[in-house]
């Protein structure tokens, strides 16, 4: 295991690759600080590059781009109190108040910190789980990881949206993915399925101009509907200034900074919970540190306290977030999914492989972390000052230039203008559903899950007949599913009687 | 507005599903298991929605994903949408026409001109070296074939 991890460091220390993640952590740089466009779409749109990248520069271009956008994000969220990503929102409470009064400098060498330490225990809780995880996935057999991707898609269905008909909706959504997994020719009796008698369909939907449309579109023309850059002309001042404060700020405060690190690292792992609740409940749990009333006034109003909490929770999910996407498949959030599109386009199946064969690959994951994060905070603290100045991009200069992005990134998956056509009919859908308050990440999953999912369903009949039903995991397993999708359902009728009684 | 996108959603999912069952049903059992699997849960709760919709019963659940922004008056986010869908519809037309190498500095140095109302000085600018980032990234650097577009091919100028 030990070898494994020192490969792991010399596999991301090769030029390549380290230029690469390099490559990766400018772009995440830039999505971070600018308010208009998320780590996820950027995701996406970075997907059509990796294809000729060997897998170990391709995971040091997407996770170091993804595991450093949160912390840049936390600097546009202080400094304009506008939030940089939607997972670094929490910090404004208070990281926007110190900005206010003068003390911009200190949150954000505070945020900083807090997130390079979140990070590097996210890094270390991915590392420990490899050995724990390993022994158990390895005895999983196709009806098993069949119900795997079943309960996958339950988490993320029933948590991506609130009440009975928020879990309807991403259900739908996960049905609809699963479905158009289907397109194409079926692997087991070569029939054409839902190909509308056209060529192109015939090799089934690819994924990368579906996530492009899903993800960038419905954003460019947000973007395009706000006009101007939301950072604006907010003055920011000297903002160096105070920095160090900051960096004592979470030493002062150890035990908070590693037990909101923790939460984040364990929303992380519960699949379908994502960056927005981690930050939230670290918040949450960082107010609960207050000692008194008197004390708990100050949170919202500029306690350093409530900048560090979301500061290192955000960084440490991406960590946690990893530990059930590579090791079942079964990504917690809407970047973990389109992360496992990337998998399966560089031909890796998560699961018992990235924990055996391809050991060394996962744990250059946890250095791309690890470094990514700590060449990214180090650039921050050295360019403080100049980096509110970037957050002033108007939006009408980004908008062709991401247009630009999408329609080659779409063409490139085949060279074929029907990618275009593709990208432009799931940009609808995924307008459409960001307007119905319709969840997009169970749809990806069921999309990335759908072709592995009904393999692992043929194989499971074909091998055990109705008996691989009554495998005593595959009823635990169940049993999770059923439980994930009762609970919200229970949890808001019990909240209706008490509402009553009351 | 949430709730008629949301219907067209549900009612697209519905038409989706009941059409994959009907296809289904000719297919070899091999094929058919599991989209007949997928697509009967599918339509149940396609059907659900939809009748929830109708029944006007509005839904305060928000997913926990991008939310457009609220800070524009309707009207003024309706028509800034359309023309964003125009530029969007536009720029995949001057694509099939011209390519890719001719129809990205041309939409470029449009939207910033007429969009952006940008200086000249700027516009050029601008397009040149995202021309040149493109050229030189996907065309020289990747050999990615670009077709020439339709119109150039028409006449002969491919």
């Amino acid at each position: 295991m030990l070898d494994a991890l020192w490969e792991g460091l010399l596999l991301i220390l090769q030029w390549k690759p380290f230029a690469f993640m390099l490559v990766g952590v400018l772009v995440g740089f830039w999505v971070g600080l600018l308010p208009g466009i998320g780590g996820a779409t950027t995701l996406a749109l970075m997907l059509p590059f990796i294809y000729t990248m060997q897998p170990v520069e391709a995971f040091a271009f997407l996770l170091g781009m993804h595991s450093v956008v949160a912390t840049t994000g936390d600097i546009t969220s202080i400094l304009f109190g506008v939030p940089g990503e939607a997972t670094t929102a929490a910090i404004i409470l208070d990281g926007h108040a110190m900005a206010k009064r003068g003390e911009a400098g200190r949150a954000l060498g505070a945020a900083l910190t807090a997130s390079l330490i979140g990070a590097l225990i996210g890094a270390a809780a991915l590392a420990l789980a490899v050995p724990i995880v390993r022994p158990l996935v390895l005895t999983f057999g196709s009806p098993e990881l069949f119900m795997l991707a079943i309960v996958g898609l339950a988490f993320i269905a029933s948590l991506s949206a609130q009440g009975a008909r928020g879990m309807v909706r991403g259900f739908l959504a996960g049905g609809l993915g699963l479905l158009l997994a289907m397109v194409g020719q079926d692997p087991q009796a070569g029939v054409g399925r839902f190909t509308l008698d056209t060529l192109y369909l015939w090799q089934g939907l690819d994924l990368v101009p579906v996530l492009v449309g899903l993800f960038a579109i419905p954003e460019i023309i947000d973007l395009a509907v706000r006009g101007t850059s939301i950072a604006g002309d907010v003055p920011t001042g000297h903002i160096r200034r105070g920095a160090l404060e900051g960096v004592k700020d979470v030493f002062r405060h150890p035990f908070l900074t590693v037990r909101c690190a923790l939460i984040g690292t364990f929303i992380g792992i519960t699949p379908g919970l994502g960056g927005a609740v981690a930050q939230w409940m670290a918040y949450g749990h960082a107010t609960q540190s207050a000692r008194n009333a008197e004390e708990r006034k100050g949170f919202g109003a500029g306690d350093v306290r409530g900048v560090i909490g979301p500061g290192a929770a955000c960084n440490s999910k991406e960590g946690g977030a990893l530990i059930p996407t590579i090791a079942f498949g079964v990504p917690g959030s809407t970047s973990m999914a389109i992360l496992l599109g990337g998998f399966f386009l560089l031909g890796l199946v998560p699961g018992p492989d990235m924990l055996t064969k391809h050991l060394s690959l996962t744990f250059s994951l946890v250095w791309t972390i690890v470094l990514a994060n700590l060449i990214t905070v180090a650039v921050c603290v050295l360019l403080l000052n100049h980096l509110a100045g970037l957050t002033n991009v108007a939006g009408h200069r980004l908008i062709p230039a991401i247009l630009v992005l999408v329609f080659i990134g779409s063409f490139t998956s085949n060279s074929n203008y029907a990618d275009l056509v593709v990208t432009l009919v799931f940009g609808a859908v995924g307008y459409l559903m960001v307007l119905a308050g319709w969840p997009r990440a169970p749809l990806v999953l069921g999309l990335v899950l759908g072709k592995i999912a009904e393999n692992y369903l043929y194989i499971s009949v074909a091998r055990y007949g109705a008996g691989w039903l009554t495998r005593p995991v595959v009823l635990v397993l169940l049993a999770i599913a059923v439980a994930v999708v009762c609970y919200p359902v229970i949890q808001a009728w019990r909240g209706r009687h008490r509402a009553k009684h009351a | 507005m949430h709730n008629r996108a949301s219907l067209l959603l549900a009612v697209a999912i519905a038409a989706l599903s009941a059409w994959a069952i009907f296809s289904a049903l000719a297919w070899p059992w091999k094929a058919k298991l599991f989209p007949l699997v997928i697509s009967i849960p599918l339509l149940c709760l396609a059907l659900a929605e939809v009748l929830w919709v109708l029944l006007g019963a509005t839904s305060g659940a928000r997913a926990a994903d991008f939310r457009l922004s609220e800070e524009h008056p309707p009207e003024v986010v309706r028509r800034r949408t359309l023309i964003a869908v125009a530029w969007i519809a536009g720029f995949f037309v001057l694509v099939l026409l011209l390519g890719f190498l001719v129809a990205v500095p041309l939409f470029v140095l449009a939207y910033l001109k007429l969009q952006g109302k940008e200086g000249w000085l700027f516009a050029i600018a601008f397009t040149a070296l995202l021309w040149a980032a493109f050229y030189g990234l996907f065309d020289e650097l990747l050999h990615l074939p670009f077709p020439s577009g339709w119109l150039l091919e028409w006449l002969g100028l491919a």
